[in-house]
């Protein structure tokens, strides 16, 4: 491979990656009774945020928010990664779709 | 608050179709393909009923004719999900007909944000009613959010065989650039791009909630076709009834 050819394979690939490196925030959420815990999630602004949220009931749960731009279907007793953000400071509600009277919470970027 | 995220970042969100201008021309396909520009996101536990409703309405010709397809999917895992559509259509001076059948398997590559950008893959393999004729596509989905602004992106690649046809190798494109306004009402504009196909139109979008977990998605518009091959306008209604 000719050192040109090498370079812009490194450089290719440290653009693909800086992304991966970069440090994803986590933040716990709980599923109980069909509730969020908590049901205020504060969150960093203008960051990339990885939300772990863990079912603890046996039902399946779907969080689900239009200002997020997400919705994904937890099952019981399980675990689910969703990225949000970088988000403006704000509040962001969600709620539990399969659940919708009791499963409440805002996400709060500061 | 959340209205002052809402930014309008119209420069980028255009950058979607011209890479598909310049990645199309050239591309090849038969045949319309109007149709619904995919997104590569998969529901765990989804099921859903579907149908879609092409009138293509060529001005002065007697070209004019209804394209329906009914569709009833369901996911497998939280990356993968099935569809199966029968496709009929109304041609003038004839009867309704079947026209179609269709297997359509959708996997979601990525986790919704985790990346600049979401992919997917969509398989779609179609065979005609009345005619031993095959069609095999597989799609590229890419999908990039800008704020409240969302760019989707189709490439296919398709290969059609069977009796009394040219074998042959087709591509395509499909973009949407849609703003999300209000879950209820979203406004939208589609490019298409492939070999008789050339069009571009405004399209609304939204969701209706209709209790617990059943949500009616819409999709209604009009593309109205580029060059001589693609008629004047291509009026589409979606409605995706989601359980």
């Amino acid at each position: 491979m000719k050192p040109r050819s090498r370079c812009g394979l490194v450089l290719l690939l440290c653009v693909m990656s800086s992304g991966l490196l970069a440090e994803t925030p986590v933040v716990r959420i709980d599923i109980r009774d069909h509730l969020f815990y908590p049901a205020e999630v504060l969150v960093p602004a203008n960051t990339k945020v990885k939300l772990l949220v863990t079912n603890l009931d046996p039902t399946p749960e779907e969080f689900e928010s239009y200002e997020l731009n997400r919705e994904k279907v937890i099952l019981g007793n399980s675990r689910a990664i969703i990225f949000i953000g970088p988000l403006a400071p704000g509040e962001y509600p969600f709620f539990g779709e399969f659940n919708m009277s009791t499963a409440q919470g805002t996400v709060i970027a500061k | 608050m959340y209205h002052q995220r809402r930014r309008l970042i119209a420069p980028a969100a255009g950058m979607l179709f011209v890479q598909g201008w310049l990645l199309s021309p050239g591309a090849a396909a038969d045949g319309i393909t109007i149709d619904r520009v995919y997104d590569p996101y998969v529901q765990l536990l989804e099921k859903e009923i579907e149908y879609r409703l092409l009138h293509v309405d060529d001005a002065g010709t007697d070209n004019d004719f209804q394209r329906h397809r009914l569709g009833i999917g369901h996911s497998l895992s939280d990356r993968l999900a099935a569809e199966v559509y029968l496709t009929g259509l109304d041609l003038p001076g004839s009867r309704f007909s079947a026209e179609a059948v269709e297997v359509e398997l959708k996997w979601q590559l990525t986790e919704q944000g985790e990346f600049n950008n979401d992919w997917g893959l969509l398989f779609e393999l179609e065979r005609e009613v009345e005619r031993n004729v095959w069609e095999y596509r597989t799609t590229v989905i890419g999908l990039h959010e800008w704020s409240q602004w969302i760019g989707k992106a189709n490439f296919s690649l398709a290969y059609e065989w069977g009796e009394g046809v040219h074998n042959e190798w087709e591509t395509a494109f499909a973009g949407q650039m849609r703003y999300r306004y209000l879950q209820g009402f979203e406004p939208a504009l589609e490019l298409y791009v492939a070999q008789q196909t050339k069009g571009l139109g405004p399209v609304l979008t939204g969701i209706a909630r209709l209790g617990g977990m059943h949500k009616l998605k819409w999709e209604i518009g009009v593309i109205f076709g580029l060059d001589d091959k693609t008629a004047d306008a291509n009026w589409k209604l979606n409605l995706d009834y989601e359980f």
